[in-house]
């Protein structure tokens, strides 16, 4: 607060008026005598009283006195003075007339009238002269960017935003165009005819209860939004500073009012003298006028009787809202702060309770009123004036990037190690598994939907099953994993049935309709649905997951309802050998205990086993004691990257549709047909290796070009492919590969010799030789050792240089 | 004036606003303040602490209330419940020329004149209970202490017009009141029989007490006598929820208020009203914090007993508190050796998703019988050792019907406090032998997961409708069932065999006192492992591993708990191959016990 002004001559009985002013207009006080009736609040009793006004733009707030007031301190009238206003008026003026947007068109300007035939979307078509279109945002962003505005008047507009509205409006209104279109009359426009017809005949000018004011006249509401720029604040981060200003912040909304009617303006007509009188209401309560104000029954004496006129007063649209913080922005060990947002006129109606948003708006405190004001002392309470409201979305397609995540992704990218520096950050605290966690990186990421011509759709989707021992942390990998994905549903098999998984049909307890509402896998749709003890599942629901997971739909057909839900979801689901542990004297078969049509849609299936090893467990003991000793982890030998990171990282690598060359495609069908020979050469065939398996392999080929953010698939992704889909196989049949007497080494030496034959070479490059044991799931350290043992043996001779193979010929 | 003209006990928003003065006159500008201290609190600081003031600051409590006059220094000491959010405040105004503050008040000092320069500061609300089962042994003689104006006549008659009008009207409602309270106190007693508790409110003062308010008595009960604390110029991350504070500041209540609703506010507002409104100022006070400070279970214990933890004295101390535990345990000594461990254990850290040094207790094997003998027996000396205590009586209908985990009531704007809204060092013992087969409803699996996460984690989720707000807890959970708890997969699982029945022993107060000491002592000692020793401790775990492919990491952390717990037992802070070796032990008398009985 800073100063007064207009303080009427003094008279020292009966009722009297003051206009205070001041040049804060977000909230203004002024501290009365005693005995003092103000508008809108209600009698000063205590000498000193102060009070706060909420008053808007022009933040004249009208005092009435009434009863002694001697000694009354007339504050110094201030020289703060109207010149500043009306010359940022004619900046607003300037600015909306001549900002042009990036395409060239003047975006303010637009808005007010339509421009015929040019416009190519509806934005232009949003009319305000011919009241097609009542909300007019001015962007903070725009006024920043435009070039012949001073910075002050934009920091003043920030600092005080509801006086700028105000302002902005009457700029608006100076440069409103006559509407091009003849308009409905409605009750308004008579009025309308009827004041101005009747203002030409007898105008006193100087009242300030006739003068009509701007609002009544206008049609449209000025909104001025923050700056989308930078982090929204939150609720926390509001502080005392910030009163008045324009603030953007993010919350969720936990309850709303109804709509309900706010007046703007309340008009009166005087029984005495006819004159219509206006009042400008600024706070949610106001005291009504009683007396006629106007000159003429002032002269007269007469203390003419005043009516409210409901039909000719004008209204908002008002609606109350509570917002709180998100949790992920609460300190640990505290708890969410919330705050009132007043939404008016177009605004309302447009958040409901859970929704998360982030809203730009105005500061303000709000005095307490009446008896609760002197009981409260000098506390305001503080509400947000809403400006915009924006839904956040949290879907990948429609994640945003800041600006330093950008950056930060594009350095990434050009790291070549990334894939393995991804995989290593999720869940880093799980000690080991860098294939499965590279398999749930590539869940993650995921492959482009594909829809063909005939409509048919090929998901894009991984499918990941974990399987194995109780307490090989599955349950943890699968709660990170949904903690990094943006819209992620964890479930259990056991805990969720009916609704639980799929969707239901339901009564409404209210109103007895039939409801249709989705389960965890339809309200997982575009995310991931992670699914916990999946052995312990019904049959019923599992039936119901083979639906989704290939046809990426959730068809019901209940209570006279059948309709088919969009359930585009990965599964990640997490299941326990048939007897509780793994039974190495049974099949890896009888073990999973899964039917072969629901593995069949698993792009991987992973079996973690806890083996007896000695190694493992005094890794176990160190840690456990680690941890105990030191009260952390320990460390992990690099520095994972954060789950922000990682989600914006994917995210971006989402935006990638790669496709496959043509020169490709051969080589993935030998390998595909090499998959199909090897298991019809085997006896006892562990896998199902189906035309699904040569889908998976291009899934999660194009998953890993994506990672590199590349278009193509290239022939290292479906090396790496075809080398996880090995690795995934070996988790589950990796005895019977021991038990073959085929040692790593000479089994390495059988592939190349094969491999070899195969092509009808000689020669084998050395990436060649990585390739294809990799695939086989052998690592290049037992390949140089392969390379080294069979050269002594005169096998084949080794390039020195480039490890190249040659054999020699027996 | 030299020294404080102001006294800081009886004035000390004088004392409050004289430094304010001192600072402007020193040239500061209060405009730059932005509400930060400029001194009050060291004020306040040095008198508290420095020259022993804090003695003389009266406790708030129901029976306190009545006398403490408004807008004086007292101490409160509660557990945050709730917080309320900011609150902004006309931090400093000018009156004419001089610069007030209304740091530490509700309402200004001098009217506030004509001036028009004023600064909004914020101060943070906090809503504070009475710590959820404080056992009443915590609250003697310290906290009710005499009143210090009965014989002081005020320099500031004209504050406190109240006080002497109504004072021989009053005492003989006081008396009546007391009189309640003592019944209360006795029934108390009576439960805690054979067991003595020295624990007596002094009568002296009920003569004494002039009281300043006849309306307000009958209104507060002990345990539900909440306290709205204002803060200011902390740092946020200082003061969490559910922590044990001690609030030192002025008072205000007004209790003649008692229907201030503003009609016009409640029709408008609707169900905007702030949650203020639903804490009328005259059923909780408010406490404008000047000085606050942690407690931990130490300040709870009555305060001449402070021992050095030297090893012979802690040696005996446990001989003879292991000798009335196994003595309440029917001469289960293994079951009083757990149940030490159990009583000194605590959070020492979270990695990850695990809380170190946790040691739930589930105790099996008992049956109805045995569990009103043994049960309400453990029960008792766990009242009378530790603080904090509460108990759930595990039954179907008790899982359907309660609210374990609090929730926020977007309604009233405040969190609900569930009976899982605990300080940290609670002791919770959870009686599941009542639990008949029956059916969950929603609230019940709520419940019985709340539970299970308690147990497993020492995390209970707050409800906050459309999230769920995890918040770390430190709670030693006792479970006491008849088989092994499903329900609540306790660290360790043992089974009860008690031999004789006669457990009265009777237990003078300052064993007690020395009993109390210990468990709050050697909990909080640090604990290492030497290299050599950590050898030998990974080597026996991977040899029990190998041995038993069923043991996991959760065994393994467990074990090392206990060898820490082992070891702060008899006051060391190394463990030792010997401690290393009772463990060992223990774990294998306990494991007999399940052969014993499968």
């Amino acid at each position: 607060m800073d100063s007064f002004r207009n303080w009427p001559t003094f008279i020292s009985q009966g009722t009297m008026l003051a206009n205070v002013f001041c040049n804060r207009p977000d909230y203004c006080y002024c501290i009365l005598p005693k005995n003092v009736v103000c508008k809108g609040d209600v009698v000063s009793d205590v000498v000193g009283a102060v009070y706060l006004f909420d008053s808007a733009g022009g933040c004249e707030v009208d005092v009435e006195w009434r009863g002694s007031v001697q000694g009354c301190e007339m504050p110094e009238a201030d020289t703060m003075n109207d010149l500043d206003f009306t010359r940022d008026k004619d900046s607003a003026k300037d600015f909306i007339s001549h900002f042009a947007d990036a395409n060239g068109e003047a975006k303010y300007l637009n808005i007010l009238v339509i421009i015929p035939k040019r416009d190519r979307d509806n934005f232009f078509s949003q009319d305000v002269a011919n009241r097609k279109y009542k909300a007019i945002q001015m962007d903070l962003e725009d006024l920043f960017s435009y070039k012949d505005l001073d910075e002050e008047f934009l920091t003043r507009v920030t600092e005080n935003t509801r006086r700028y509205i105000g302002i902005f409006a009457n700029a608006i209104d100076e440069l409103m165009p006559e509407p091009t279109e003849a308009l409905p009359d409605d009750d308004n426009d008579i009025f309308m005819t009827q004041r101005s017809e009747e203002g030409t005949e007898n105008t006193d000018g100087s009242d300030t209860k006739q003068r009509m004011p701007p609002e009544i006249k206008r049609f449209y509401e000025v909104y001025i939004t923050a700056s989308s720029k930078g982090r929204p604040f939150t609720i926390r981060e509001v502080k005392a500073s910030h009163i008045g200003q324009l603030v953007r912040i993010s919350g969720i909304v936990t309850r709303c009012s109804d709509v309900k009617p706010l007046m703007q303006v309340a008009v009166y007509t005087c029984e005495e003298c006819g004159f219509e009188i206006y009042q400008e209401v600024t706070a949610r309560i106001f005291m009504p006028l009683f007396e006629c104000p106007s000159s003429r029954c002032m002269i007269n004496r007469a203390k003419g009787n005043l009516i409210l006129q409901l039909r000719a007063s004008k209204f908002l649209k008002f609606q109350e809202a509570k917002i709180q913080e998100l949790a992920e922005h609460v300190p640990k060990g505290h708890i969410p702060r919330s705050m009132t947002v007043h939404f008016r006129g177009e605004l309302s109606r447009k958040v409901a309770p859970g929704d998360v948003v982030e809203l730009s708006g105005i500061f303000l405190p709000i005095p307490y009123t009446g008896f609760r004001a002197m009981r409260a002392g000098l506390i305001a309470d503080t509400y947000l004036e809403a400006m915009s409201v924006s839904h956040f979305k949290k879907k990948y397609e429609e994640y945003e990037l800041r600006g330093d995540e950008e950056e930060l992704i594009a350095r990434l990218a050009e790291d070549g190690d990334i894939y393995n520096k991804l995989a290593r950050s999720l869940a880093p605290e799980i000690f080991g598994h860098e294939d499965i966690k590279k398999a749930l990186l590539l869940l993650l990421v995921g492959a482009p939907h594909r829809t063909l011509k005939d409509g048919m759709k090929i998901r894009g989707d991984i499918h990941i099953c974990l399987m194995g021992d109780p307490g090989v942390a599955k349950s943890q990998l699968l709660k990170h994993i949904i903690n990094v994905a943006p819209r992620g549903v964890y479930t259990t098999g056991k805990g969720s049935s009916g609704v639980g998984l799929t969707a239901a049909v339901q009564k409404d307890p209210v109103t007895n309709e039939m409801v249709l509402e989705g389960g965890a896998l339809v309200l997982a749709d575009m995310g991931i649905c992670a699914i916990d003890e999946f052995d312990k599942m019904d049959e019923l629901d599992r039936t119901a997951i083979h639906e989704v997971m290939e046809q990426q739909t959730v068809s019901i057909a209940k209570a006279g309802i059948t309709t088919s839900l969009n359930a585009r979801t990965a599964v990640l689901a997490a299941a326990n050998p048939a007897w509780g542990r793994y039974d190495l004297r049974r099949t890896p078969a009888e073990n999973i205990n899964l039917p072969p049509a629901l593995l069949s849609r698993f792009d991987f299936l992973w079996l973690i086993l806890d083996r007896a090893d000695m190694d493992n467990d005094l890794e176990l003991a160190r840690h456990v004691v680690y941890v105990h000793q030191n009260k952390e982890s320990p460390a992990l030998g690099f520095t994972p990257l954060e789950p922000s990171v990682l989600r914006a990282y994917i995210s971006a690598a989402r935006k990638l549709s790669p496709f496959v060359p043509k020169e490709l495609e051969e080589y993935i069908a030998s390998a595909y047909s090499s998959i199909r020979q090897e298991e019809a050469k085997s006896n006892t065939p562990h896998s199902y290796t189906t035309v699904r398996t040569l889908l998976s392999i291009l899934r999660i080929s194009s998953a890993l070009s994506r990672l590199r953010f590349s278009d193509a698939v290239a022939q290292s992704d479906v090396d790496e492919a075809l080398r996880l889909m090995q690795m995934s196989k070996f988790s589950l049949y990796s005895d019977d590969r021991q038990r073959s007497g085929l040692d790593a080494i000479s089994d390495i030496y059988s592939i190349l010799r094969d491999e070899a034959a195969r092509t009808n070479r000689m020669d084998v490059s050395y990436a060649h030789a990585l390739n294809w044991i990799s695939r086989k799931g052998y690592s290049e350290a037992q390949l140089k050792e392969c390379l080294e043992e069979y050269a002594a043996l005169n096998v084949w001779q080794i390039h020195p240089n480039t490890f190249d193979i040659r054999f020699i010929d027996a | 004036m030299v020294g404080l003209p102001y006294d800081c006990l009886v004035n000390p928003v004088g004392a409050v606003r004289l430094t304010f003065e001192k600072a402007v006159a020193s040239g500061k500008d209060p405009a730059t303040f932005d509400g930060k201290d400029w001194g009050a609190t060291d004020l306040f600081r040095e008198f508290l602490f420095d020259n022993g003031g804090l003695s003389q600051v009266p406790f708030l409590n129901p029976m306190t209330i009545k006398w403490i006059q408004s807008n004086t220094l007292v101490r409160f000491r509660g557990m945050i419940q709730d917080m309320l959010g900011n609150e902004f405040y006309v931090g400093a105004y000018k009156d004419g020329a001089t610069w007030r503050t209304n740091k530490f008040a509700d309402v200004p000092q001098f009217p506030m004149g004509s001036s028009s320069d004023m600064r909004i500061w914020e101060r943070r609300l906090l809503y504070c209970v009475p710590v959820p089962g404080q056992n009443s042994w915590t609250q003697t003689s310290s906290e009710a202490m005499r009143n210090p104006y009965s014989n002081i006549t005020s320099p500031y008659g004209e504050k406190r017009p109240r006080e002497e009008i109504t004072a021989t009207t009053c005492d003989v409602d006081m008396q009546a009141l007391d009189h309640e309270f003592e019944g209360s106190q006795c029934t108390k007693k009576m439960r805690g029989d054979g067991v003595p508790s020295q624990s007596t409110y002094p009568q002296e003062s009920s003569v004494e007490r002039t009281c300043s308010d006849v309306c307000m008595g009958p209104d507060f009960e002990r345990n539900s006598f909440p306290c709205l604390v204002k803060i200011y110029d902390s740092v946020e991350s200082e003061l969490k929820l559910n922590d044990v504070f001690e609030f030192i500041g002025v008072l205000t209540f007004d209790p003649e208020v008692t229907t201030d609703k503003d009609k016009s506010d409640e029709s408008l507002n609707g169900f905007f009203e702030d949650a203020l409104v639903h804490l009328p100022p005259s059923k909780v006070p408010r406490l404008h914090c000047l000085v606050h400070r942690k407690l931990a279970i130490h300040d709870f214990l009555s305060g001449s007993h402070t021992l050095e933890p030297k090893s012979h004295l802690v040696k005996g101390v446990r001989e003879g508190l292991l000798r009335h535990l196994t003595d309440v345990l029917g001469n289960d000594a293994v079951a009083a050796q757990f149940v030490l461990l159990h009583l000194l254990s605590r959070v020492h850290a979270r990695v990850d998703s695990l809380a170190v040094g946790k040691f739930s207790l589930n105790l099996t094997s008992f049956s109805k019988e045995t569990v009103s003998v043994f049960g309400n027996g453990l029960n008792l000396a766990i009242n009378n050792l530790v603080p904090f205590t509460q108990c759930i009586p595990l039954t179907v209908d008790y899982l359907n019907s309660v609210t374990l985990a609090p929730r926020k009531d977007y309604q009233a704007n405040r969190l609900v406090s569930g009976v899982l809204q605990l300080a940290d060092g609670s002791h919770l013992t959870i009686d599941e032998t009542q639990l008949q087969a029956g059916t969950l409803n929603s609230t019940g699996v709520d419940n019985a997961r709340t539970l299970k996460n308690l147990v497993e984690l020492q995390k209970v989720e707050y409800d906050f409708t459309y999230y769920k707000m995890e918040m770390a807890a430190d709670i030693q959970l006792l479970i006491v069932s008849e088989g092994k708890s499903n329900i609540l997969p306790a660290d360790l699982v043992l089974p009860f065999h008690p031999s004789s029945v006669d457990s009265s022993e009777v237990v003078d107060a300052e064993t007690l006192k020395a009993w109390r000491w210990y468990l709050a002592t050697l909990r909080s000692l640090p604990h290492s492992i030497e290299p050599e020793m950590q050898k030998v401790v990974e080597d026996d775990l991977v040899a029990a591993r190998q041995a038993d492919r069923s043991l996991g990491s959760q065994d393994f952390s467990r074990w090392l708990t206990m060898g820490r717990l082992m070891s702060a037992s008899f006051g060391e802070i190394c463990l030792t191959l010997e401690h290393w070796q009772l463990v060992k032990e223990l774990e294998r008398l306990r494991r007999e016990r399940f052969q014993g009985t499968t």
